[in-house]
């Protein structure tokens, strides 16, 4: 408890448990954050991004075939502007590609997106891939 | 005509300029507050994709904390908690209003944009606004009403309360913004770690080094790992909260790993402990 007077606050000296049994769970907060961090900073070295793509579905929209994707990043580094291209397959000759950019994959995360195809990707066979990435 | 009866609307012609002028600062404290927001880009895109149960448990969360925030600080000394739902109301009326015409004569908001939209965009912004109306009735007003001897109790958790609304106020400031979700992948642990450690201890520091007016004391007889142990670490521990509600409610920590996600909230609990002092000193 806070007594103003004078506009200056005097915290109480004799104050109520409660106030201490917060205290000490806040300190035990504090020190396991400080810990979780405190090991990761120990243990993470400066892998360079690893990205994998994978499918998660296609349909038909109004603008084209829409091929889901979620791409995730094992590293313990964040991919920026990562470049996302899937291409259409048939018969060993790419029929259509399309691309594009997320803006992260942060370290050890996910992030999705989806590419568009003109064509039917029914019957074909879809490669999806990372192709590059800047740092944030 | 009877004199006292003159007199009476005399009266009624006071509290009415009392009432107007408290709206004026009411949308002063709005404007001063919220125009950091309302000229925030991000701020706008959230408006249409910031997911909806999100924005209204924002949106409810803010109706308690306005009445909390009114009992206290309310710009005449609200003594009942009927006038204190009355002000927070008001505020938030002014805040919603005030969200409106700013984003309107900015050109954010058209006759031709979805229903959702505008109501989205508004609602986001109304909310720090509300809390800037309600801050301005009482800060920019006169303080009159701080006879020297005036002496009050806060609560425990009274002073948790305030730590939570100043930390609220400045995370809705920047979580909103990229540069939080940046700063935490340009960063590695080992500055995290710096960024707690300065936290705290500015945080201890503003309220109890510093003296500035409003400055907290201890009794002599107190040792200072007290106050610590009692008030800055809690604190510290609201304004981890806070941000980590923020940036849940704006959708930045989704898909995210743990070291991720902490790491976030460890960057935005920064401007979020240094709010929580502040409302320490301020309210």
């Amino acid at each position: 408890m806070t007594t103003t007077r004078n506009r200056i606050h005097t915290e109480r000296h004799d104050p109520h448990w409660i106030e201490w049994l917060t205290g000490i769970l806040s300190a035990a907060v504090v020190v396991s954050l400080i810990g979780w961090i405190g090991y990761e900073a120990v243990i993470r070295d400066g892998k360079p991004p690893e990205l994998s793509v994978t499918m998660l579905g296609a349909e038909r929209t109004t603008s084209g075939f829409r091929v889901d994707f979620e791409i995730s990043n094992s590293a313990p580094t964040t991919a920026a502007g990562v470049n996302v291209t899937g291409a259409l397959v048939q018969n060993g000759e790419v029929v259509e590609e399309s691309t594009v950019t997320l803006d992260y994959v942060p370290a050890e995360s996910q992030a999705a997106g989806a590419v568009i195809f003109s064509i039917d990707p029914a019957g074909k066979q879809i490669r999806l891939q990372a192709k590059g990435y800047g740092d944030p | 005509m009877d004199r006292q009866e003159s007199q009476g609307s005399g009266e009624a012609q006071d509290e009415f300029n009392r009432f107007v002028t408290g709206l004026a600062r009411g949308v002063a404290g709005a404007l001063l507050f919220a125009l950091p927001m309302l000229m925030t880009m991000e701020m706008w895109y959230l408006g249409f994709y910031i997911a909806r149960e999100r924005l209204l448990l924002l949106m409810l969360l803010n109706i308690p904390l306005l009445v909390l925030l009114s009992h206290r600080i309310g710009f005449e000394e609200t003594f009942t908690w009927r006038e204190a739902v009355r002000d927070a109301t008001i505020a938030y009326a002014i805040g919603i209003l005030t969200s409106a015409v700013v984003l309107y004569v900015f050109g954010l908001l058209r006759a031709d944009m979805p229903i959702s939209e505008l109501a989205g965009k508004v609602a986001l912004q109304s909310v720090p606004a509300s809390i800037g109306a309600m801050l301005g009735r009482s800060q920019l007003g006169s303080h009159d009403d701080d006879e020297p001897d005036r002496e009050r109790e806060t609560s425990y958790a009274g002073e948790l309360l305030m730590m939570a609304a100043g930390a609220l106020f400045l995370s809705l400031n920047v979580a909103p913004t990229e540069e939080m979700l940046v700063l935490a992948y340009k960063m590695t642990p080992w500055h995290a770690l710096a960024i707690v450690f300065l936290s705290v201890a500015l945080m201890h520091g503003f309220v109890y080094a510093v003296s500035f007016t409003g400055s907290h004391e201890l009794s002599p007889e107190t040792p200072w790992w007290h106050a610590f142990v009692r008030f800055t670490l809690p604190g510290y521990v609201v304004a981890l909260a806070i941000s980590f509600y923020t940036l849940w409610t704006f959708g930045r920590l989704d898909d995210t790993s743990v070291t991720e996600i902490l790491l976030s909230v460890i960057v935005l609990s920064f401007p979020g402990a240094i709010g929580a002092a502040a409302a320490r000193l301020i309210l």
